[in-house]
């Protein structure tokens, strides 16, 4: 029982650190949780993950804005780091869902929100090989051929470089069908993402981070079942 | 009336003879480059092919004024960041910047920004400006159009960097804010001076999707006052993305119109702002140029007045590879619908 509080504790504070951005706390919390013996897996996903979820909801009722995104995913990001190397492989086993090539299209500088959907993937055990900003479309089949990932998800944050995205799909579903295609950025809507062929999309890097951690709480509910 | 005069009376508020075409961003299409035989990564290196492009565009589509150059790093080259042209890439890429500042720590900026005017592709923009000016007599309305000092800052800097210091280390990236500022009154003035009808102020990177009203309200608009303050021609306040938390303020920064995109409720904002207030907007361009059948185009255009701007912009640059049927349907339907006075501006 003693336990159960201590860990509901350390989940709090980590929950807590993530949504006031505060990542001094983050960091002791999950030194805490190394030091007292507790899961690194169940703190990165009902603490620091829970506590991005409750930041995309407060994006959602615009009381957040991209510099608190920015700050609290930075506080993750501390703590997924000082975690992430503890999780056991049993853990991690049953949710992995495998490999992820990510990156923002040729023509496109901006990579906010790749970079956070790129750690929520990682939050959610994902192997992320990430491509970087400026991206030659051809390093997408590339890499995805090379890896054999099952996602490739691309970001483009400006109408003038979506076109490429539409390219992109075409050259990697050809090569392979069965990949499936993530779209992000400003200008995608789902009409976009319908006429180029993607299987899914996020408008914004709030959106990204709504997206990702639905993604996450289904995880998270597939283990705490 | 002339475009040119049309275009200046539109954004004096006098009285037009029909609602003039035209855009504070790019409008350049491939009809016109394909027709010029020109290729796209080309136009933004040599002062003709520039100009040739918009002029081009112009007078295939019936369009009333242009602007130049068409891409975003015209400035932040000239400060040393660099730009990539994409030479050999395939299909239409717009040049980026390659080498932003990664921390406060390495900004370093000129004491005066008077010498940018003869860095990088500085001197193209400004004889591009000068042929266009000169067309035809002079016929068509010709603006001039710079990143607002948030977005500029966005250009030379690393963008997550900014949005975190603007939170995290307010007196430093306030102070750096203030020096973008200098630079987008001392690119106005200097075109200004150039003798554009109008000039466009492209704060796009501050929309409530990034920035929070307060945030705007703090770090934003006294900025965007001192740059609509130093500039006497005819200067217009644009933001794209979400605006209708944000549009009073931007209407009370002192430009002479402010422009929005599809994002903004226009009904909503001319009921905020009044009817003396210039509004314009605010199709989606890439929706309505490019994947609407051209049938459906008129309804968009016909909205957008009925909702209240008093000229139809895009809400953002024209991607090029636009379907000619559909631009020739949104200038058939400004045409059209555009005849009978807007909230705030009169029909001769």
């Amino acid at each position: 029982m003693a336990d159960e509080q201590r860990r509901q504790e350390l989940l709090k504070e980590l929950h807590e650190g993530v949504v006031e951005y505060e990542d001094d706390r983050v960091k002791q919390a999950a030194q805490d949780v190394l030091d007292e013996g507790l899961n690194a897996y169940d703190a990165i996903m009902n603490g620091l993950a829970a506590g991005m979820e409750e930041v995309g909801e407060l994006y959602d009722q615009q009381e957040y804005f991209v510099p608190e995104l920015l700050m609290c995913a930075d506080s993750l990001y501390i703590g997924l780091g000082i975690l992430k190397p503890h999780i056991r492989p049993e853990d991690i086993g049953a949710s992995a869902k495998g490999q992820v090539v990510i990156g923002t299209v040729q023509g496109d500088v901006h990579d906010i929100g790749k970079n956070i959907i790129k750690m929520m993937f990682e939050v959610g055990g994902f192997t992320v090989y990430d491509l970087g900003r400026d991206v030659p479309l051809e390093k997408f089949v590339e890499e995805q051929l090379k890896t054999d990932s099952e996602i490739v998800a691309l970001s483009a944050m400006m109408t003038t470089t979506m076109m490429g995205m539409q390219k992109v799909i075409e050259m990697i579903k050809e090569k392979n069908p069965k990949v499936q295609i993530m779209l992000g950025g400003a200008p995608v809507t789902s009409d976009v993402a319908d006429l180029f062929g993607a299987d899914g999309y996020a408008e914004s890097a709030g959106n990204a981070v709504q997206e990702a951690v639905k993604m996450i709480s289904n995880l998270r509910k597939l283990q705490n079942q | 009336m002339t475009p040119k005069e049309r275009v200046k009376a539109l954004l004096n508020k006098q009285p037009v003879d029909t609602m003039p075409i035209f855009s504070g961003m790019g409008t350049v299409t491939v009809q016109a480059i394909e027709k010029l035989n020109y290729r796209f990564a080309k136009v933004h290196t040599d002062a003709a092919m520039m100009a040739n492009a918009a002029i081009e565009t112009a007078e295939i589509f019936d369009f009333d004024g242009i602007v130049v150059p068409f891409d975003m790093c015209t400035i932040p080259e000239a400060l040393g960041r660099g730009v990539s042209l994409y030479e050999d890439a395939e299909g239409l890429l717009y040049p980026t910047v390659p080498t932003k500042w990664a921390s406060m720590e390495e900004v370093d900026l000129p004491d005066s920004f008077d010498g940018i005017f003869s860095q990088g592709r500085m001197p193209v923009v400004d004889e591009a400006l000068k042929l266009c000016l000169n067309h035809d007599g002079g016929k068509l309305g010709i603006g001039g159009w710079v990143l607002g000092p948030f977005t500029m800052a966005g250009q030379v800097m690393e963008l997550d960097v900014l949005l975190k210091g603007a939170a995290k280390d307010k007196e430093r990236v306030g102070a750096f804010l203030g020096r973008m500022t200098d630079l987008v009154i001392a690119v106005a003035k200097h075109y200004e001076e150039l003798g554009v009808d109008f000039i466009n102020i492209r704060e796009m990177g501050t929309g409530t999707d990034l920035l929070s009203p307060r945030m705007w309200k703090n770090l934003i608009k006294p900025n965007m006052e001192k740059v609509f303050a130093a500039v006497d021609i005819p200067i217009i306040n644009h933001i794209c993305g979400s605006t209708d938390l944000i549009i009073e303020m931007m209407n009370d920064c002192g430009a002479d119109g402010v422009s929005v995109d599809q994002k903004n409720n226009v009904v909503q904002s001319r009921e905020k702002l009044g009817p003396d207030a210039l509004i314009l907007g605010n199709f989606d361009p890439y929706g309505t140029l490019v994947q609407m059948e051209a049938s459906e185009v008129e309804g968009v255009i016909k909205k957008c007045i009925d909702d209240g701007v008093d000229a139809v912009w895009p809400g953002c640059d024209i991607w090029p590879d636009v379907k000619k049927e559909n631009v020739e349907a949104y200038v058939a339907a400004v045409r059209k619908h555009g005849g009978k006075p807007s909230p705030a501006v009169g029909r001769l």
